[in-house]
């Protein structure tokens, strides 16, 4: 086994008198797909950056492949391919020269593989930058990236600007790269994209790394959301054991509970209840409940602020 | 909340608030007063300068009317900035010297703003933002020329600050509406050519594309003034020019302010077309029709520094053409001068006092060649925040995520950009030989290339102290190297005036350059000036990969 794809300790950068990442402790595995998420200024990028050798690291230290980020740029950078969620490409060469000259760059190419991306992103490369909308830009970024077939796509953003078509045409990208072993490394706004492809996702929020797992441990980890309906008035269910945010409407309830189900099965016998829905949260809902509107609140999927939660 | 936001905003921003009909006139009019502020105080120094340097320089009417005999009759001088009238008074003098210059430098100031925020900011995808809000295109364009015309003011003001307070000394005494009309010609050059400019920007769908075309505008323009001042059968042609306009207008030796009649007229019309061409375009379209596609060249898209030689080239070599023809220019009417000048003692001894020595042709092309290192250093100025912008436009991103070190990108730059100061040396060092020659001035070959060689390490020492700025101070690498290259200029020509102290003189980067051919160059000055250019580039150079890429 060798050295992770990604591997961070203590990983920190101050602006000024703001922490826009803290401590960030990270390992992602040679051959995963993993998300990262995260609201606005939450430090997605700032980690990119410092992975890619862009920006230094007011503490801590970062490695790619086993190379440090910030003294083996080169060497590392030869292993990896990035997609910035912007792209600021030179605005007077066609798209045909400028895939030449990042390909020419990198060092190397699939050419066929190039000429496949080109089709299926349905990309003009005979025109240039200038005329390309925010999409076309965005693919041959992609291309670029997934042309030279690295050992680690980091994407930040990728799919900014591209249709459902292209955003499709992506994810198949992606996840043939995964098929053939490459390493991804995922910021995403896009929760569906993220849910769709990877092994395990990292949520980040105010600098910090505040959950990382695969999204069937989070999904375990976290309350089952509980839908009741009865014949008549529901009976008292918030001193079941586990049980939790005990919303009352009429004859419906709706709860959570955080660990086994059993005793509310058990509390629940000769209640008159009519219809009983029980499902994990989505990868949305566990997002939320790190994130409210303001970035602080948790807040249910329905919007309604969750009391006793640590930023409430 | 909104109070809030406006309090800690830049001014700009709370007055576009304030009035948000006007926002792209406040947004304009910020960027151009800035630079009509650093701009009118190079014209109205210069203007203080250059008449005081007169009255010191000549302080007897026998000293002016023999220099006077000397200047009026040199035709290479009449064709480079205007013919020579009266100019054994100060007021000649000044009218001829100061408006020569300055209605050049206030066009060429003139085209590159308007350019750069009409088309610039639309290319750079600015108005689109602007255009929002509560305006129309013709509207925005309307308010555009508004903040031009606000940098135009200021100026204005600062060059009528210059004109009043010169025109006040017991050695000059213009009347205030003398001055305040010589400051009106002063700045009509400058009032043209952002008028031409705006237009341009209409027609062309890139920032160079229409700075290119104002350009040409200008250089007929130019072109067409000197051959009407080169011969008198041809004086009609300066009626065709612009610029010969604003020399017609003829101010404190006999004012003709109907000559600027055709200026006015010319703004107006063209202004009223910009606005009407700005409405009837889409946004970021141009006029003239361009291509969207193109076929590809690969041959210099292989490599970060082959990329920097495609794209600037055009700008580099339009720089290396246009030092190549002045320097011509200089050669060819350097026997003239020196014909003229040799045997007048007076003439002589003040080259000599400007720190021109050996023979006349020698003398004058020793000062004449300050104005190429001017040149080569503008040129210095160009490369480094040319170098700077492809970081601030996040370019320099795309290679610095691939196998490459900013180290090996940064030292390909500064490499690419020493060449090009060489070069423009060499092309300066020939240029006015082939010049000099075809007149039979008899100036070698050699000493003429070693002048050129000269006159390149100060533009090496700017492009090392712009790549410590680079390096160390990222964003304002653009201030510090034209506000550096500005003041040394200044400095050369107060030094030239008053007695100013020999520490104050050192910081001119000009003032270390000796006037070859005048003199036989030293070259052991001139290694240090250029290692402490190569020096600075390794500083930069070591800063810029201690530190976090900065876009923006």
């Amino acid at each position: 086994m060798g050295a992770p794809a990604i591997r961070t300790e203590g990983l920190s950068k101050r602006y000024g008198s703001v922490d826009a990442l803290s401590g960030l402790d990270l390992e992602v595995t040679e051959g995963e797909v993993v998300g990262y998420l995260g609201p606005n200024g939450a430090g997605k990028t700032t980690t990119i950056r410092l992975l890619l050798g862009l920006a230094r690291p007011t503490a801590g230290r970062a490695e790619i492949f086993g190379l440090d980020c910030q003294r083996q740029t080169v060497q590392a950078h030869r292993r990896l391919a990035y997609v910035p969620g912007e792209a600021n490409l030179w605005p007077s060469l066609t798209g045909a020269e400028t895939l030449h000259l990042l390909g020419r760059v990198h060092g190397q190419v699939d050419s066929r593989y190039r000429d496949e991306l080109i089709q299926r992103f349905a990309l003009d490369p005979s025109k240039k930058v200038r005329a390309y909308s925010k999409g076309n830009r965005q693919k041959v970024l992609l291309i670029a990236a997934l042309m030279t077939r690295p050992a680690l796509l980091v994407l930040d953003e990728p799919t900014s600007g591209l249709d459902p078509l292209m955003e499709q045409a992506f994810r198949h990208c992606v996840q043939e790269a995964h098929e053939t072993g490459q390493t991804v490394f995922l910021s995403s706004h896009i929760l569906s994209e993220v849910e769709a492809l990877c092994d395990r996702v990292g949520i980040l929020r105010e600098g910090r790394l505040v959950e990382i797992g695969t999204l069937a441990a989070m999904r375990h980890l976290s309350a089952l959301t509980v839908e009741l309906v009865f014949d008549a008035a529901p009976p008292d269910l918030s001193v079941v054991s586990g049980v939790k945010r005990v919303v009352v409407d009429g004859r419906h309830v709706h709860l959570e509970v955080h660990g086994p189900i059993e005793p509310l099965i058990d509390a629940l016998g000769g209640t008159g209840v009519r219809e009983l829905v029980s499902r994990e949260p989505s990868l949305e809902e566990l997002f939320l409940a790190h994130y409210g509107p303001d970035g602080n609140a948790p807040v249910t999927a329905d919007g309604a602020v969750l009391a006793g939660q640590p930023g409430a | 909340m909104a109070d809030l936001l406006l309090e800690t905003a830049p001014r700009s921003f709370a007055l576009a608030g304030r009035y948000p009909g006007a926002v792209v006139a406040v947004q304009v009019g910020r960027k151009a007063g800035r630079s009509g502020l650093l701009w009118g105080l190079i014209f109205a120094f210069y203007v203080v300068a250059q008449t005081l340097a007169y009255t010191s320089a000549y302080p007897t009417q026998a000293a002016r009317d023999q220099m006077a005999s000397a200047y009026s009759t040199n035709i290479g001088l009449n064709a480079l900035i205007g013919p020579a009238r009266a100019i054994n008074t100060v007021a000649g003098y000044a009218s001829w010297r100061i408006l020569g210059i300055l209605s050049i430098l206030g066009a060429i100031w003139g085209l590159l703003t308007a350019t750069r925020l009409m088309r610039g900011d639309e290319e750079a995808g600015r108005y689109e933002l602007l255009l929002a809000g509560q305006t129309t295109r013709r509207r925005a364009a309307g308010q555009a020329i508004a903040g031009l015309a606000a940098g135009l003011v200021t100026l204005f003001v600062l060059t009528t600050i210059g004109t009043v307070l010169t025109g006040h000394a017991s050695t000059v005494g213009f009347t205030l509406g003398q001055s305040v009309y010589f400051a009106i010609t002063l700045a009509a050059g400058a009032a043209t050519f952002l008028a031409i400019g705006a237009l341009t920007s209409q027609l062309a769908n890139t920032r160079r594309r229409a700075a290119a075309m104002a350009g040409a505008v200008f250089g007929i323009s130019y072109a067409l003034r000197m051959v009407a001042d080169s011969d008198p059968g041809l004086h009609w042609l300066v009626w065709l020019s612009p610029l010969g306009w604003i020399e017609e207008s003829r101010p404190l030796t006999g004012p003709r302010p109907l000559a600027l009649l055709p200026v006015v007229l010319l703004i107006l019309v063209v202004t009223a077309v910009t606005v009407h061409l700005a409405g009837s375009r889409d946004l970021g379209a141009a006029v003239l029709p361009n291509r969207d596609t193109a076929v590809s060249h690969l041959a210099l898209v292989g490599s970060p520094i082959g990329l920097a030689v495609r794209l600037m080239r055009p700008v580099v070599l339009g720089w290396l053409i246009a030092v190549a023809a002045f320097s011509v220019l200089l050669g060819t009417v350097a026997e003239s001068s020196a014909q003229d000048i040799s045997g007048d003692k007076s003439v002589q001894e003040t080259l000599g006092r400007l720190g021109g020595h050996g023979s006349p042709v020698a003398a004058y092309l020793g000062l004449t060649f300050l104005i190429i290192a001017l040149m080569i250093t503008l040129v210095a100025a160009g490369q480094i925040t040319a170098t700077r912008a492809e970081e601030a436009d996040g370019h320099l991103e795309n290679f610095a995520v691939r196998p490459v070190s900013r180290t090996s990108w940064f030292t390909g730059r500064m490499i690419l950009s020493a060449f090009v100061l060489l070069a423009a040396g060499v092309l300066a060092g020939i240029g006015a030989w082939a010049g000099a020659a075809s007149q039979h001035s008899g100036a070698g070959f050699g000493s003429l290339v070693a002048a050129g060689l000269n006159v390149v390490p100060p533009s090496l020492f700017l492009l090392g102290l712009g790549a410590v700025v680079l390096g160390v101070w990222p964003r304002r690498t653009s201030v510090v190297v034209y506000g550096y290259l500005a003041w040394s200029f200044l400095i050369e020509f107060i030094g030239a005036v008053v007695h100013a102290s020999h520490w104050l003189l050192d910081t001119s980067v000009f003032f270390h350059m000796v006037p070859a051919p005048a003199t036989s160059p030293n070259w052991g000055s001139a290694a240090v000036i250029a290692g402490l250019g190569v020096a600075g580039a390794v500083i930069g150079g070591i800063f810029l990969n201690r530190r976090d890429v900065l876009a923006g």
